[in-house]
């Protein structure tokens, strides 16, 4: 694993990322496998590859929040909204969402402020006209995972220098905020699963044994549309609950 | 190294930029960073924007107004105040004279 990191660090040094910069980053990964498990390469890729990307977003995060506090962190798409609103009222500005689909933040030491966060459903051809529409009103794009578009909005737009945090509290000590709604879909997910499973033995009984071409389409068939069910419903479930929220 | 430097003279300047664009009238957020956009000053983000509107405001340079809207929550309307005139008078004239004597001094490199 140390590996791993040497490399990463000198390619982020080459990159020109400051020393302080790198030293924070590399602890933040550290931390997330201490989390997560797993191989460092398995979870970020190449080294040289992530290099390249982390140095493009340390490079939007020192334009805007040079000597501020930095803080990465993931959330599923259940709950996304309400903790970005969360620690968005605790000073935190996401600067981008990683390769992991992390929410990458600064905070501002010298003045920290208070962020507004929405999410949008909108294919990739719409995000341009999406954000036009929503410019005049203060909301700025600050990343994307599939078709989801975040944008943030200084709550100063609303309320001038009351948005300003006299006092932020400390940086939150978790880094992953799953939420009960993603649990119940994992089990129902697997529920599912294990139900088109028995489906697809029983209709394997009655095609020929000997016909393993018919078999392994009709397994492929099978899996495929348990993908597509599982994505549509994730994807379902997130509008639901999104339309529900709205209409507080 | 080019766009720290850039990033510096802008952070040096952006206050007296933010109340000239008002000179001529009320503005908001957006509708300011898109007159210093089309002034060739690059994209200023609501991060680096609100903080000088704020310190402009509770300097007594700047009145504001909100006002709601049809759709939306409503937006803050920002302008200049007899202070906030005066001072852009005084140090516009005093960055006129120093950006004089920058161009005086690069001028006179550049042709040696």
């Amino acid at each position: 694993m140390s590996g791993y990191f040497d490399e990463l660090t000198a390619r982020l040094r080459e990159a020109g990322v400051p020393a302080s910069r790198i030293a924070v980053t590399v602890d933040d990964l550290r931390a997330y496998l201490a989390d997560s498990g797993g191989d460092p390469e398995e979870e970020f890729g190449p080294a040289a590859a992530f290099a390249e990307q982390l140095a493009a977003t340390a490079g939007q995060a020192a334009g805007e929040a040079a000597s501020g506090e930095r803080w990465t962190w993931t959330a599923d798409i259940f709950t996304d909204q309400q903790r970005l609103n969360e620690f968005g009222e605790q000073g935190w500005e996401v600067q981008g969402i990683d390769r992991l689909g992390r929410f990458v933040c600064t905070r501002s030491e010298e003045h920290p402020q208070r962020w507004e966060y929405r999410r949008e459903v909108v294919p990739p051809a719409g995000r341009d006209a999406l954000t036009e529409r929503l410019a005049p009103d203060g909301w700025e794009p600050c990343g994307t995972w599939f078709f989801y578009a975040y944008y943030k909005r200084p709550k100063a737009a609303l309320v001038g220098p009351e948005a300003e945090i006299a006092s932020p509290p400390p940086q939150p000590g978790r880094r992953i905020f799953f939420s009960p709604a993603l649990y119940g879909f994992v089990v129902v997910a697997f529920v599912a699963a294990v139900a088109l499973g028995l489906l697809s033995l029983d209709m394997l009984d009655r095609v020929d044994d000997d016909d393993s071409s018919s078999s392994t389409l009709f397994g492929m068939l099978v899996g495929a549309l348990s993908a597509i069910v599982a994505v549509g419903a994730i994807g379902w479930a997130a509008v639901l609950v999104e339309r529900r929220r709205r209409r507080r | 190294m080019t766009a720290d430097r850039r990033a510096s003279w802008l952070k040096g300047v952006l206050d007296l930029l933010v109340l000239a664009s008002l000179s001529e009238g009320e503005s908001y957020g957006y509708e300011i960073a898109k007159t210093l956009a089309d002034a060739g000053l690059g994209q200023i983000k609501g991060g680096t924007l609100y903080p000088v509107l704020n310190r402009l405001e509770e300097a007594g340079l700047l009145a504001t107004e909100f006002r709601a809207a049809e759709r939306g929550p409503g937006r803050r309307y920002y302008r200049l105040t007899d202070e906030g005139r005066r001072t852009l008078e005084e140090e516009g004239a005093r960055w006129l004279a120093f950006d004089e004597s920058v161009r005086a001094v690069l001028t006179k490199g550049r042709s040696r």
